[in-house]
């Protein structure tokens, strides 16, 4: 799949979001999208799973099966999980067995029952991920897949994108949080000043460049600070908490 | 089932079961039980026929937007993902089949008022122009929704105006600038619309065959 010379805004009063991208992906490839809030990252994935067309330039050799997550599921619809996976499976024409693999995998058998509207921020966003997944995508696009998952699933979506992965499926993944960056083999991209830039592979840059830096800070922030540093592509783990003496001791 | 008949169903089940269908419903009763407060005597069977089409207009183009703006954006974006743009067929077909539902009420309701049994060619002539007003619905819904005219305000006030113009227009006798819902009722009222019928086929599919094609054209950069 190659993404060519792409340029795309939403109105021709708007400013370029994107400018000349270009992008080569591979069968298996798994590419973590990156940058700061508002630079793109969401239409760049949209325009990859092919929701927008380019104003100029193009996306060539899609796969055809196209699995999409979007950031915020629409849970706003007069569905249960297992209706709306149901009507999800007959549009995508698989078998209905494929609702109860993911949602097991997923750890949402618990939910199938509950209507749409109810469901908390994480399962909604699982029941996403599961429409997405349930045809077998040849390209799957996952906008924030990790935002507001339990535990178990955080571990469990990593092992997901492999599989996808290693049947030859093309896996882009906007992250924030870092949570695939142990991925074997990730493909780094980072959208900024209207330009896709291929970053070096974590695991190379990481023994010789990278520095421990450690900061003390308010802990009503620490979490604010954490997705900052995090969005300039920082690994950030907030370890604990110490008191302002101990902090200012070592200063002096 | 073909991926486009499942997605319909999928957005008929969601329209269905939100509050949305109940409006255009409620104003359809309303317009009916105005229509036949009184019996419609025999001789008059076409031009009641034709009136109930050229007013039912507004009624299902309102029900083709609500159909077309009850789901939410992200998942028509679910929806295009999994079809491409056969996902706007399938929103086409869902939309259509509701009006047909509409339509069918409308149809059914006048029938009962009936004071002589009705010939086919009351019967004929009934579905033809309900099915001429349901497709000049579903392409000024269409071209409502909100893909197209995001602002609720603005969507409300394009669907009267349009309806509007076609009035006037029509009135006027510019048959072939609009949706000529006068001239339906003019001609069905003067015993002249079956001899005519072909010719106002034509002049009454053409604009909605324009307004649709814009409304697939708008869709490829508003998804």
């Amino acid at each position: 799949m190659r993404i060519a010379s792409l340029s795309f805004r939403y109105g021709r009063r708007d400013p370029w979001i994107l400018s000349d991208a270009g992008l080569v992906l591979d069968a298996g490839d798994v590419v973590e999208v990156t940058g700061p809030n508002g630079t793109g990252k969401s239409t760049l994935l949209r325009l990859v799973a092919g929701l927008l067309r380019p104003v100029r330039g193009s996306v060539e050799d899609r796969p055809r099966v196209v699995g999409y997550a979007p950031e915020r599921f629409p849970a706003d619809q007069p569905f249960t999980v297992s209706s709306y996976l149901r009507h999800m499976a007959a549009v995508r024409r698989v078998s209905t067995d494929a609702i109860g693999r993911w949602s097991e995998r997923l750890g949402m058998d618990h939910l199938l029952g509950q209507r749409l509207p109810d469901l908390s921020k994480g399962s909604a966003h699982k029941v996403g991920l599961a429409q997405a997944l349930l045809a077998e995508p040849g390209l799957l696009v996952l906008d924030e897949p990790f935002a507001g998952l339990d535990a178990a699933t955080r571990a469990e979506l990593p092992r997901i994108i492999e599989d996808v992965s290693a049947r030859g499926g093309i896996v882009v993944v906007s992250d924030h949080q870092g949570d695939l960056r142990a991925f074997p083999g990730l493909r780094r991209c980072e959208v900024r000043d209207r330009v896709v830039r291929e970053l070096e592979p974590v695991a190379e840059a990481g023994e010789t460049a990278l520095t421990v830096l450690e900061v003390a800070v308010d802990p009503s922030r620490a979490s604010d600070l954490a997705d900052r540093l995090r969005a300039e592509g920082c690994t950030v783990h907030i370890t604990g908490r110490i008191t302002a003496r101990v902090t200012r001791e070592a200063a002096g | 089932m073909t991926p486009i008949m499942a997605l319909a169903r999928f957005r008929l089940a969601g329209y269905v079961a939100s509050h949305r269908a109940l409006q255009p419903l409620i104003a359809l009763l309303a317009l009916l039980a105005v229509l036949y407060a009184g019996s419609i005597p025999a001789g008059q069977e076409i031009g009641a026929t034709a009136d109930s089409a050229a007013m039912l207009v507004p009624v299902l183009a309102w029900a083709a937007r609500g159909l077309l703006d009850t789901e939410p954006d992200e998942q028509r974006s679910v929806a295009l993902s999994a079809l491409g743009p056969k996902e706007l067929v399938s929103a086409l077909l869902a939309a259509f089949a509701s009006l047909l539902v509409l339509a069918s009420l409308a149809e059914a309701v006048l029938l009962l008022r009936l004071d002589a049994s009705p010939t086919l060619t009351v019967l004929l002539t009934g579905v033809w122009l309900h099915l001429l007003s349901a497709t000049a619905g579903l392409a000024l819904g269409a071209l409502t929704s909100r893909p197209i005219l995001p602002s609720p305000a603005v969507s409300t006030i394009a669907l009267i105006l349009g309806y509007l113009s076609m009035l006037v227009l029509s009135m006027a006798g510019a048959r072939w600038l609009t949706v000529p819902v006068m001239a339906w009722m003019r001609d069905a009222h003067h015993g002249v619309l079956l001899s005519g019928l072909p010719l106002i086929t034509v002049q009454s599919l053409l604009w909605p065959a324009i307004g649709l094609a814009a409304y697939t054209w708008l869709r490829r950069t508003r998804p």
